[in-house]
């Protein structure tokens, strides 16, 4: 409609005229940008058009997702854990299936599987899904995966794939700490921090691999190819390589790692196989050495996604094989707790070193008599003497000339009763009670005899192995808390390093270095000297400072009368060992809980033990295995080995 | 208010709904073969016939009041937008990296934000006509009007839709007289401030992250691959087409969202490069149209309102026709009128209700 028809009048009462050339200017735009659509058009469709449709009629570019490896695991000196792998799969693409019933025969010939089972497996689906392949096989056996690929050219609409697939080097071997990977969930895929992730992908669930995730993952690649009727690959259209996770560093020694877990193996021990906790700690730096939990499982089988049979059996089970015991796992601390408690009436001036208690095998407060583990008593003893026989008596004394609120604050001072922070999945905090915790807790006053029961470690305290070792290598290097470390670094894969970080302190411990020597000089007598309750954890040439613990499960009127094999296993004490060597300069920190295991210096002194041989490298000596006695039972000691042997030990 | 006036019977814009039914129409046959599982009507189809009838109805609310009436409520309709996407900001789940979605994902609020700040803007311009405007500071006020709600739509991380709001407003600049001078200023001063933005502020981690939100595309799979198939689609049709539900890419589902950003693809690959200029004229004569209408309009509001809706027709369209074909980069843009998706459509309706109220009151006063 020329601009005349409009009307003069109605422009001067509406649109201005110099928009009219402006929208003249729009229209332009406007054109131009259509004139370019459509001899883009024209160039994909007329000039380019019969080359992409043939393409399309060979009906057939795909898409192969690129999964990528992920990064490797090792130790603190290279050696691997956790490493990628390939894995062949089989798969069926229903709409190019020829001959449903042959290829289902052959296929199950090939795989040695039921033929009809495969059929049920890809059904007979309909409209789009024809063109969902579906797995049918996905870890094939070398020699499987070669049968059926060479037979892959009369099965049109089969073919095979490999992907990466995680590989646990030493299957269990440190479980806890590696954790496992898995599908990622729905509800972890809603996620804002799992954006970029797609339904299907592998991600790390647990332990180091959900904690270093970003660096092990990596990133997937994508290939553009072109496929013929029977699904091989024709042509290459365009790859994108997926580029590996990077590598991951950890503290841990793999060998000591190995050692650890061995040593709760039957032939170690004796018996059944137990349950229990190690950690081993470099008490310089905060290091994690080795970190055990047992029972423990198989994280490959996880690997390609578990069953809901397997994954039931390793939840429910009694055993809770996926439960980190070393972090997660509380317990009280029993007899090791001693040696906070000595510190604590050190530096209060509570007692002197030279002091003597008279030890009669009981104790009378109030109403009740608290026992000491000896029933015949230790009779008089000192610090020193009191630590190295783990006296009890000596120690109600002192608790309660402390005071719960004091024995709690040298505790805390320790980093007892707080989680730790290490980077690797769920820590239990531990409890150090005090009497406003007990008002708080149970709305109840604190009642003297608790601090009885405090001062040797029972009662309300509870202790993951972790926190011990952490507090024992405060002892052994002088009085700094450092918090865990299990990543020494990370490398990408371009190769840059990126150092995890530094050994960070928690704190100082509120003890002097001349008290704290005192209580090394006592814990070094629970393992050299006759008496010292922790004889089992000594070894050749090496200075080993120790201190075990027996922490009970139920009161000691329930079962002190029955043999340790008539008391039903979930009463059975827990064994403690915590110890670091070599006194002179400590380098090493084990702490040892065996569950249920009966008394510390029996059940976990010989864990302890073989974990420290590995480190020192000399080989375990053939003992007699000892019979079980009561609480704490002293060894029989061995004699001093002789000097030339002491020589040879090389240190790691 | 709401009486039939004879005349606006008389002068109803009945080839700019011709053009709306026939693109929207295409628009539902190309979706039903894009979804369609053996002859089956799908679910996808029936929920875009309802979206199409609540549009419909939505239309007719709209023509019924004079758009002048618009005006007065251009102001807190703006401030309801701009509320609405707070609400969606704050209590609306995140659901594949940007929240967008209120009321059970049935409304996203930056599809009506885009209506409100036309409206808003064309009585900016309207008070304050753009002919007149010679320097760049008195973009200042509407250029706020604009960021508000733009800012809003950044923070729910939708970067597509924040773009494409701020390409409708800046329709309006071309009616400005700001000299080229002062445009080139602008340019140089906003490319220098990113590059040092970039080079000297961010770190490389940031840098990543932005370029991972502005497109998240980067994986090959996706826009990659996507590229790669829409070009085999829009290629196998040929200049004739593949024929209806013919199209190998299509019926095999190589394409991925191909009834939403991709509708095209499939359009080119069943109907060829004749059927694709076909519907590309349809939407040039829509938005040439528009423009008439903004020219015949009889005040300068119904002007401004419909240069801002011929916007909100031409953006879009632009970032999808180019990312289909292979020219812009692959941003999850919807073909207006035409892919699947009912807010979409029932704004795209509204927007063009409004278009039609305009013309067809052009000779009331």
């Amino acid at each position: 409609m020329p601009i005349e028809e409009i009307g003069i009048g109605r422009l001067a009462a509406g649109v201005d005229s110099s928009i009219v050339n402006r929208l003249i200017f729009i229209a332009v735009v406007i054109v131009l940008t259509f004139v370019v659509f459509v001899l883009r058009l024209f160039q994909l469709q007329v000039i380019e058009g019969e080359d992409l449709g043939n393409r399309a009629r060979r009906n057939s570019v795909r898409t192969v997702y690129l999964e990528a490896p992920r990064g490797d695991i090792v130790d603190r000196f290279g050696r691997e854990l956790a490493t990628t792998r390939p894995a062949f799969g089989v798969h069926v693409m229903p709409a190019e299936m020829r001959e449903r019933e042959l290829t289902f025969a052959a296929l199950g010939s090939l795989l040695d599987r039921d033929a009809g089972e495969l059929a049920q497996r890809v059904g007979a689906p309909t409209g789009r899904r024809r063109f969902q392949p579906v797995r049918i096989a996905e870890d094939l056996p070398y020699g499987s995966r070669i049968r059926v690929e060479s037979h892959l050219y009369a099965l049109p609409g089969v073919f095979t794939d490999v992907s990466p697939r995680r590989y646990y080097v030493g299957g269990s071997l440190a479980a806890h700490v590696l954790g496992y990977t898995g599908e990622i969930q729905v509800a972890q895929l809603e996620k804002r921090a799992f954006a970029d992730y797609r339904s299907g992908d592998v991600i790390g669930q647990a332990g180091v691999e959900s904690r270093f995730e970003s660096t092990l993952r990596g990133r997937a690649g994508g290939r553009n190819v072109v496929v013929d009727v029977a699904g091989r690959v024709d042509e290459v259209l365009d790859e994108v390589e997926a580029t590996p996770g990077g590598t991951v560093v950890l503290t841990i020694d793999r060998d000591l790692q190995r050692a650890a877990e061995e040593a709760f193996l039957p032939d170690v021990i004796g018996g059944d196989e137990k349950r229990g906790a190690v950690v081993v700690l470099d008490p310089r730096n905060g290091d994690v050495l080795a970190l055990v939990s047992r029972p423990t499982f198989d994280p490959n089988s996880f690997a390609g996604g578990i069953d809901s049979a397997t994954w039931k059996e390793l939840t429910a089970s009694e055993g809770r094989p996926i439960q980190n015991r070393a972090l997660a796992g509380q317990y009280p601390p029993g007899s090791t707790y001693k040696a906070f408690v000595a510190a604590a009436g050190l530096e209060e001036g509570a007692i002197d070193p030279e002091d003597r208690v008279f030890c009669p095998g009981t104790f009378k407060y109030g109403r009740r008599t608290y026992r000491c583990w000896k029933r015949g008593g230790h009779g008089s003893v000192n610090l020193h003497e009191a630590l190295a026989r783990s006296c009890d008596v000596f120690f109600y004394q002192l608790g309660l000339k402390l005071g719960i609120d004091r024995m709690a604050f040298f505790s805390n001072g320790f980093h007892l009763g707080r989680k730790t922070g290490i980077a690797l999945g769920t820590e239990a905090p531990g409890i150090v009670p005090t009497e406003a915790w007990k008002v708080r807790r149970f709305g109840e006053v604190w009642m003297k005899g608790e601090t009885i029961s405090a001062s040797i470690g029972q009662g309300y305290n509870l202790t993951t192995p972790l926190q011990l070792a952490v507090a024992y290598a405060a002892i052994a290097n002088g009085g700094t808390v450092f918090k865990p470390r299990i990543l020494l670094r990370q490398v990408g894969p371009d190769g840059i390093v990126q150092q995890g970080p530094e050994p960070e302190s928690l704190g100082r411990v509120p003890v002097s270095p001349e008290h704290l020597a005192i209580i090394t000089r006592a814990l070094e007598a629970v393992v050299h000297e006759v008496g010292g309750t922790g004889g089992r954890a000594r070894i050749p040439g090496v200075r080993v400072a120790g201190k075990t613990g027996t922490a009970q499960v139920i009161r000691l009127e329930a079962t002190e009368h029955l043999e340790e094999e008539e008391i039903p296993f979930q009463f059975r004490d827990h064994g403690w060992f915590a110890a670091f060597a070599p006194v002179e300069a400590p380098e090493i920190v084990v702490v040892a809980l065996s569950e249920h295991g009966g008394h510390g210096g029996s059940a976990a002194g010989p864990i302890v033990k073989a974990v420290l041989s590995r480190y020192f490298k000399a080989s375990m000596p053939d003992e007699p295995p000892s019979p079980p006695g009561p609480l704490d039972a002293p060894d029989p000691l061995d004699p001093p080995k002789p000097a030339e042997e002491a020589a040879q030990v090389v240190r790691n | 208010m709401f009486g039939i006036d004879r005349r606006l019977l008389q002068n109803f814009d009945w080839m700019l709904l011709l053009l709306v039914v026939a693109i929207v129409g295409v628009g539902i046959i190309n979706l039903a073969s894009a979804t369609h599982v053996d002859g089956a009507l799908t679910g996808e189809v029936r929920r875009q016939l309802v979206s199409l009838g609540i549009g419909g109805i939505a239309m007719l609310l709209v023509l019924a009041i004079d758009y002048r009436h618009y005006e007065r409520f251009a102001t807190p309709a703006l401030f309801v937008c701009i509320a609405l996407l707070v609400t969606t900001l704050v209590f609306a789940p995140v659901t594949r990296g940007s929240q967008s979605w209120l009321f059970g994902g049935r409304l996203q609020s930056s599809e009506l934000a885009k209506l409100g700040l036309v409206i808003a803007l064309a009585r900016y311009f309207h008070r304050n006509p753009p002919g007149e405007i010679r320097r760049l500071r008195e973009l200042a006020r509407p250029g706020l009007i604009a960021v508000v709600p733009v800012g809003l739509i950044v923070m729910q991380r939708d970067m597509g839709v924040a773009l494409l709001t701020l390409l409708i407003a800046s329709t309006y600049l071309a009616l400005t007289r700001i000299s080229w001078r002062s445009w080139i200023g602008v340019a140089v001063v906003g490319v220098a401030t990113l590059i040092t933005l970039w080079v000297f502020v961010l770190q490389p981690y940031q840098q990543r992250r932005i370029l991972d939100v502005i497109d998240p595309g980067r994986d090959p799979l996706s826009s990659g691959y996507q590229a790669i198939q829409s070009r085999i689609a829009i290629g196998s049709g040929g200049l004739l087409g593949t024929g209806y539900r013919a199209g190998t890419q299509t019926q095999l589902r190589f394409l991925p969202t191909q009834h939403t950003d991709f509708a095209f693809s499939v359009l080119a690959e069943e109907w060829g490069f004749v059927g694709s200029c076909a519907v590309l004229s349809l939407y040039l004569t829509l938005m040439l149209w528009g423009l008439r209408v903004a020219r015949n309009s009889k005040d300068g509001f119904g002007a401004m309102l419909a240069v801002g809706l011929v916007g909100t027709i031409f953006w879009p369209l632009v970032l999808n026709i180019g990312m289909v074909l292979g020219l812009a980069p692959v941003i999850g843009v919807p073909l207006p009128l035409f892919s699947y998706g009912g807010s979409a459509l029932v704004t795209s309706l509204v927007g063009l209700a409004l278009l039609m109220n305009v013309s067809m009151r052009r000779y009331v006063f």
